[in-house]
């Protein structure tokens, strides 16, 4: 049954209330399971109602389709309801991870001429240090305080307990701008994806085909929703389908998630390599007496998933997880892994139909079976992105002869399985998290003692890769413990926690080539004590 | 300072958040962007600014704020 109904394509109506006008208004949509373990049901009428309000909210602010307004939560109720809420008032909605620092804010809200913002408390400090450096910031909204504190920043309680539940979305066409996240590069600042609601096409699509996710299903997604897959697969396409999911607002636990996957008999799981690699790492006895019979599949995403996982979910748990493959510009799922489908070990499994890749080489040329080169995909698929906003040039470069260049090189075999081999960038794949070198670098260079810096993704048995930060001080300064704090706690509060350097190793210089640009290549072959190739452009 | 207080201007610094008022029965749970990365930052910044070291093995056994206050109490008193 098509998803599209009178043509209408938002994506908040179709995920509440085209859900309840099927018949679903009294299922539950979400399980919130706080991280003290509080459980509150959200039936799909809830969620209907509760992003009604909040559409009525920003239309009283007056906000209109088109504006941008981001969401900077940890994963809550409030996260959900703003989010549909904006959607059905064809506002765009940016989710931003609630471990950014300052620089991250502000890199993404003035690019963006975001209007408003939602956020929790415990992260006003951040927004109120840099709100002059947003001129167009007109409302921060915040959900844990029950009045508002000024004329623009806003109680989400009170401003919901005075709004109408009744909104009606407007027609909404497939090209209507819809969701905004923001990617990083190797250089320069991160780039807005922006996607449109006719991506809700794919995103339910592969929830159905991939996920294998029906109305009988209870569904967790352990994604954040500052990431696409948060999104895509946290909210987009299980609601789109009337699917239960389970919404869970702690960290990892190992026995904690277990006791939710039994308890709450989960029968789909969709998680990411790092979290099933820490699972790995706890002892095998952890997992004795658990009974997971409602559990029918487990899918991963994020970064390549080693053999070694596949084999011990194998033996630990007696299930497959199938790794998936996509990207924040692919908007959903491409090449996979899937349940009917052979794994084998490591591939990224095969492209879905409609979705056409290729590997080609620097030059444009279609390269044949077995030879690594650019992963590219035929254009045109329903969940694509439509621009990098605000970076026209950026979205024209990604675009060559038909094909989307998504930056990761592969080869294709002779059963048509892809194998990811790397980056064609710079940019490092840490737990899944895409982090720009140059984001790194530049905050480094922020910090007085710091002279220089190259920043490089190193292999890592838990996180894929490790961040490691090579720094070259002023000369009147030295290493020390505390300037090794200074410089953690300086990138986790500018950048992000994630963008933390794992390693800081002092050299006396950072290779530059000739025109100053930074040899990550050579820096990364010196770590990892390879040959650094041809080094000849290197500065004297 | 008392050790409490001293231990919760760690907290804010490392969490980014001046109304963080630790507890002994706190965990991750309760302070938002407590998560395994900005744990090493945490632990990092109270080894230096104490002047002390945690093993590994006594990093696996804190459970909440009063595990941490114990630990460091323990290794302060005994320099």
């Amino acid at each position: 049954m098509s998803i599209i109904i009178n043509w209408q394509y938002n994506i908040g109506h179709i995920c509440t209330r085209q859900q309840c006008e099927l018949g679903l208004g009294e299922k539950v949509a979400f399980r919130w399971i706080s991280a003290r373990q509080e459980r509150i049901d959200y039936t799909f009428s809830d969620l209907d109602r509760e992003s009604n309000r909040f559409a009525n909210v920003l239309q009283s602010l007056g906000f209109a389709a088109g504006d941008i307004l981001f969401t900077f939560l940890p994963k809550s109720p409030e996260q959900f309801f703003s989010f549909l809420g904006v959607l059905k008032l064809q506002v765009i909605c940016g989710t931003l991870f609630s471990n950014f620092g300052d620089d991250a804010l502000v890199d993404r809200l003035v690019d963006a001429k975001a209007k408003g913002i939602v956020t929790k408390k415990s992260f006003l400090k951040k927004i109120m240090r840099v709100r002059d450096q947003i001129p167009s910031l007109k409302y921060i909204i915040v959900t844990d305080i029950e009045e508002h504190l000024s004329a623009d920043t806003l109680s989400y309680p009170a401003l919901m307990r005075e709004a109408s539940a009744n909104f009606i979305a407007p027609p909404t066409s497939p090209n209507t701008p819809s969701v905004l996240h923001y990617t990083s590069g190797s250089t320069g600042k991160p780039k807005g994806v922006l996607h449109v609601h006719r991506s809700i096409l794919h995103q339910s699509r592969t929830a159905s085909e991939v996920l294998t996710l029906n109305e009988s299903d209870i569904y967790w997604c352990t994604a954040d929703q500052g990431w696409v897959t948060g999104t895509s697969y946290g909210i987009i396409g299980p609601w789109s389908l009337g699917v239960t999911q389970i919404h869970y607002g702690g960290g990892y636990d190992a026995k904690l998630w277990f006791d939710l996957l039994q308890g709450e008999a989960v029968s789909v799981w969709y998680t990411a390599p790092t979290a099933l690699r820490m699972l790995m790492r706890e002892d095998v006895k952890l997992y004795k007496g658990y009974e997971l019979n409602a559990l029918r599949h487990i899918f991963s995403v994020g970064e390549p998933l080693n053999p070694e996982v596949i084999t011990w979910a194998r033996t630990t748990l007696g299930k497959d997880i199938y790794d998936t493959w996509f990207q924040t510009e692919t908007g959903g799922i491409m090449i996979t892994n899937r349940p009917g489908l052979v794994i084998k070990l490591g591939s990224m499994g095969t492209p879905l139909d409609g979705i056409d890749p290729a590997i080609i080489a620097d030059d444009g040329e279609l390269l044949e079976n077995n030879i690594q080169g650019n992963l590219c995909l035929k254009t045109g698929w329903p969940s694509m992105f439509v621009t990098y906003l605000n970076n026209e040039s950026a979205y024209n470069s990604k675009l060559k002869n038909g094909y989307y260049y998504t930056g990761d090189t592969a080869v294709r075999d002779d059963d048509g399985y892809y194998w990811f081999k790397g980056r064609s960038d710079d940019v490092i794949n840490t737990a899944g998290h895409l982090i720009s070198p140059f984001e790194v670098e530049s905050a480094l260079l922020e910090i007085e003692e710091v002279a220089e810096s190259g920043v490089i993704g190193a292999p890592d048995e838990l996180l894929y890769e490790k961040i490691v930060a090579f720094v070259q001080l002023h000369k009147q300064f030295s290493w020390s413990r505390e300037l090794e704090v200074k410089i953690r706690l300086h990138i986790s509060n500018r950048a992000s926690s994630i963008a933390t350097p794992q390693e800081i190793i002092i050299v006396d210089g950072v290779p530059k080539n000739k025109s100053g640009k930074i040899m990550r290549r050579v820096l990364k072959a010196r770590y990892l004590g390879q040959d650094a190739g041809d080094i000849s452009t290197l500065e004297d | 300072m008392e050790l409490l207080g001293k231990l919760n201007e760690i907290f804010c610094e490392v969490f980014d958040d001046d109304d963080i008022k630790i507890a002994p029965e706190m965990t991750s749970n309760d302070v938002d962007g407590w998560d395994s990365l900005s744990h090493v930052n945490l632990i990092v910044t109270i080894e230096t600014k104490f002047n002390i070291r945690f093993s590994h093995k006594e990093l696996l056994t804190f459970k909440n704020v009063g595990d941490l206050l114990n630990s460091i109490r323990s290794k302060i008193t005994t320099v």
